[in-house]
């Protein structure tokens, strides 16, 4: 806890004269020895071009204009900042069930906590923070970046999925039907409304075609709508364009799901949850969600890895071997619904800063227990962001995405590596840079 | 001969179909050249659709008391199709090869805990207490009969960080879905065990469901079939009330049926105010009444209940129905025991009381329909306590033991709780038109050392003891049993007989030839 304070000093000192170059819009070259692009499997001898926050051009042995300052590192190993798709860490937590699917944890982040600083250190630039409350639908995700002084700065983007916590039971298949039923009610409640204002346009129109053709003089008309107007201001008055009553937060977040402006995030427990949630979602297909599996001892996921497979779902797993129930046989989850052609997303094993510190030693031991290479250092990036509909932005060393790397002195899977330096948007937050 | 006929008079594809019986209007219709294209056209789109699974070449013990030597079961979308020697299989048909092996109907267990389908969490967190088991069997026994409503510890406690990892506990049932087919989890491993013990249908708090393992879909049969009520001498006035109960129900029915008579469209139907809805099905023959008794007097008060009021009485524990065996006989009871029932007779008593081994056999023997239950309805200690889920066969063997024939102690397990169920017509016996629930084993079901090879629900391949990891050491599976030979050339001689076989005496004596058998090979094991 201490050395918080001094990392604190560090970045004060070290921070401020490179934000101040970078934002006045100079370029930056990082010449280093290797680089996970993630998008472009591992490259080597690359030069990682960068100005404004943004990755303008990444590749092996780019020459480099002169003039432009070069960051010559050929002994670290960059990848894309890490992306945690599901996580509450630091925040309080409760088993309170909840309907409420306007809520986001917003208003529980506060700048300047250790938290943050530390889940930098640890190559962390980006979290999915979803709201409390693990039954029922607790409220939607926002993403932020550890670092700002006001939340408005750490936020990266609001809204970026709805929670719904969905088990095989009555009552929590209710919640969701009966949400659902909600938006039916209102879609009838609007059609209703339309079908009002159509024919008092109709009328307002007869009415108005009468006026011209009584030839009423212009001023008379003017008087007359001036009256109206005085009268009933809104009431009666015909607006021009529809207006439709206007959803409960609620409703509204369930009519932005089913129009595909906000996904969802499906948290189930068990296999059986995930048959029983596509025997739900049926009657729901334009609903695009994505999975979050808190892995346990003894979870039978691997037993619809084929059916999540089929429906390419994403998934968004814990990073822990798990053992079949009543045996001491290993399953490597995340391995075989990879194999099955499932996307998969990793976050720490458990949620605490403690797991987050072994993030990346528990997803080399995924890979050294079977997990493709590419795969796992995809699901802890470019799959995690996807997951917070932020993969245009993140998760990749791209020309053109957010400048977020992170410099390893070594293989990221391995455990002896460990971490340089850190940028967050063309900044380096972590590390000794010059 | 049908088939015959048909071959010649329809060709390729059209004759496919006719196995599964669904041209035979055709056959019986001599049809048109256009007719019959376009039935070729329905039947390959019928094909495309439907399923068909085959057990082949198994002794078919079919638990109506008839056993079917080598024949083949062939099933379609999960109902039973053809049963006999030269099925025809359609393309496409799925077979399971049961030759030199036993198949029965899959076990039906009564009093299952609902972890069976809901299976939440791993065995081993829902382990009670070993002294529970020892010292205070009894309550356990309580506990497990009225268990079903009780909450179970989710065993999460110690595990404080993981938030995610709550149930909703109220498992309510909502808006006419049955809330076993929204809890039922297909892949709970309680549901493999139930599975690998043979046991294909559980009771689930009243409820008949389906052990389908990976589907969701249909698994409740039916869950209205049974009324509790309670019984005890210990208690009169719950025994006044009761009699009122039916009494109003009774007068109530006799009103509305002379209203019904009448068919007089303007007169109001007989109001329905206090009358108790569980006593009106249970007159009307629409749900089974179950007492949970096992005093003497307790029986012979609802057997005479019973028959005042004119309906059979289900009782649950029975312990000294064997004193008043002839009674309950003739009040058409059934009963649901435990044939190791242990419970000394009350000493201050002169009559016989107490529980008695030979209960199932006297029940048996004087017209009572018994059935038999694990006396623990959860799985515990994986089996090792031997009372649980997992030896519902002992249990009937057991009865067996105290004198119960083979058929009735097969029956115990199958078409008498699958009557109890209210589900008979569907399962509980190996016949064509009935769901395909079969479990296939290497020995007798009912002897301590066979084990269920395989099991089939739905006409699915549910359960295969190698390839799961509870069994399948044990004495693995030869690759073909050289027995197969042996085998083949009894039900060469057999083949004729069949139809004798059908009786149930023929059934037995085959039983105890197999007993034989078994004996000869434990000796040479030894």
């Amino acid at each position: 806890m201490t050395m918080i304070p001094k990392a604190f000093g560090l970045i004060a000192l070290l921070v401020l004269p490179l934000h101040a170059s970078t934002s006045s819009g100079d370029l930056l070259a990082i010449r280093v020895g290797k680089a996970e692009t993630i998008s472009n499997g591992t490259l080597e001898h690359v030069v990682i071009l960068v100005e404004d926050g943004k990755i303008v051009i990444i590749g092996e042995d780019l020459p480099i204009e002169r003039g432009i300052p070069i960051l010559d590192r050929p002994d670290w190993i960059a990848m894309p900042g890490l992306v945690s798709a599901h996580t509450r860490v630091g925040l309080e937590r409760s088993r309170a069930s909840s309907f409420t699917p306007q809520v986001t944890p917003l208003r529980e982040i506060y700048p300047r906590r250790d938290e943050w600083m530390e889940l930098l250190e640890l190559g962390v630039t980006t979290l999915g923070v979803v709201p409390e409350g693990n039954s029922g639908v607790p409220g939607q995700a926002i993403a932020i970046r550890p670092h700002g002084d006001t939340v408005e700065e750490m936020l990266v983007k609001e809204g970026v999925y709805l929670k719904v916590n969905m088990q095989s039971s009555s009552s929590a298949k209710k919640i969701i039907r009966d949400a659902f039923a909600k938006v039916d009610k209102h879609d009838k409640a609007v059609e209703k409304e339309h079908a009002k204002w159509e024919k008092a346009k109709e009328k307002s129109k007869k009415k108005s075609s009468r006026r011209s053709k009584s030839k009423k003089d212009d001023e008379d008309k003017k008087e007359e709508e001036a009256k109206k107007d005085e009268k009933k201001p809104e009431a009666k008055a015909v607006s021009k364009t529809f207006v439709p009553p206007t959803p409960t937060p609620a409703v509204k977040t369930f009519i932005d799901l089913r129009e595909g402006r906000l996904n969802a995030m499906m948290s189930i427990r068990k296999a059986g949850d995930y048959l029983h949630l596509l025997d739900l979602m049926k009657a729901e297909e334009s609903v695009n969600y994505y999975l979050r599996v808190p892995l346990r001892t003894d979870i039978d996921l691997y037993e619809v890895a084929e059916e999540l497979g089929e429906h390419e779902a994403l998934v968004v797993l814990n990073a822990v071997i798990t053992l079949q129930a009543h045996s001491r046989r290993e399953r490597n989850i995340p391995a075989e619904l990879a194999r099955a052609g499932v996307s998969v997303a990793l976050t720490p094993e458990r949620d605490r800063l403690g797991s987050y510190e072994e993030w990346m030693n528990d997803v080399g031991h995924l890979v050294s227990r079977g997990l493709d290479r590419d795969t796992a250092l995809a699901a802890v990036t470019l799959q995690a962001a996807r997951a917070l509909g932020l993969d245009e932005r993140l998760g990749s060393l791209d020309a053109g995405k957010d400048a977020n790397i992170v410099f390893w002195n070594g293989d990221p899977l391995e455990p002896a590596s460990s971490i340089q330096a850190v940028m967050l948007e063309g900044n380096f937050v972590i590390g000794e840079v010059d | 001969m049908d088939r015959t006929l048909c071959k010649r008079l329809l060709a390729g594809s059209v004759a496919l179909l006719l196995a599964t019986g669904a041209a035979l209007p055709a056959f019986l219709y001599p049809p048109m050249v256009e007719d019959d294209k376009k039935e070729e056209q329905e039947a390959e789109e019928e094909e495309d659709q439907d399923k068909y699974f085959a057990v082949v070449g198994g002794d078919v013990f079919t638990g109506t008391g008839g056993v079917l030597r080598g024949v083949t079961v062939l099933s379609k979308n999960g109902v039973i199709e053809e049963i006999g020697n030269n099925v025809y299989l359609p393309e496409g048909t799925e077979t399971l090869d049961a030759a030199g092996l036993r198949v029965y109907p899959g076990l039906v267990a009564l009093n299952a805990s609902t972890d069976v389908t809901r299976g939440l969490f791993s065995a081993e967190i829902k382990e009670p207490k070993r002294e529970d088991i020892l010292t205070h069997l009894n309550e356990t026994l309580e506990r497990v009969i009225h268990g079903h409503t009780e909450t179970p510890d989710d065993g999460y406690a110690e595990e404080e960080d993981d938030w995610e990892d709550l149930d909703l506990q109220a498992q309510v049932a909502v808006g006419g879905t049955s809330k076993f087919n929204d809890s039922f989890d297909p892949f709970s491993p309680f549901m493999t065990l139930a599975l690998a013990s043979g046991i294909t249908t559980a009771e689930q708090s009243g409820a008949a469901v389906k052990l389908k393992r990976g589907e969701i879909g249909d698994v409740v049969m039916n869950e209205r079939n049974i009324v509790s009520f309670s019984w005890s001498t210990q208690n009169p006035s719950g025994i006044r009330s009761l009699r009122e109960k039916f009494k109003v129900t009774r007068e109530y029915l006799a009103l509305y049926r002379a209203w019904e008579a009448r068919g007089d469209k303007e007169e109001k139907e007989p109001a329905k105010r206090g009358v108790d809805t569980g006593a009106l099905r249970v007159l009307q023959n629409q749900a089974l009444a179950r007492f949970r008794s096992n005093d003497r007097e307790d029986l012979m008060g609802i057997a005479h209940f019973a028959q005042e009021n004119g309906f059979r009485p289900v009782i649950d524990g029975c312990r000294e129905g064997w004193t008043v065996a002839d009674e309950l006989g003739r009040a058409g009871a059934y009963a649901i025991l435990t044939a190791r029932d242990r419970s000394p007779k009350r000493e201050t008593l002169v009559r016989d009381g107490g529980s008695n081994i030979q209960n199932a056999a006297i029940l048996h023997e004087h017209g009572v329909q018994v059935a038999v239950k694990a006396s623990v309805g959860s799985i515990e200690s994986m089996g090792i306590s031997g009372r649980d889920l997992l030896h519902l066969t002992v249990e009937a063997a057991f009865a067996v033991r105290g004198g119960l024939s083979n058929s009735a102690a097969l029956s115990a397990i199958t078409t008498v709780p699958a009557r109890i169920l209210g589900v008979s017509e569907r399962i509980g016996s190996v016949e064509v038109g009935k769901d395909c629930d079969l479990i296939v084993t290497d020995g007798d079901v009912l002897h301590y050392q066979s084990f269920v090879q395989f099991a089939v629900v739905a006409g699915r391949l549910v359960y295969d003891k190698e390839e799961e990891l509870y069994f399948a050491h044990i004495r693995p599976r030869p690759a073909k049993p050289a027995v197969a030979e042996e085998v083949e050339g009894v039900e060469e001689d057999e083949e004729g007989h069949e139809e004798a076989d059908q009786e149930e005496s023929g059934s037995e004596e085959n039983d105890s030839e197999e007993g034989d058998e078994k004996g000869e090979e434990d000796k040479d094991e030894d």
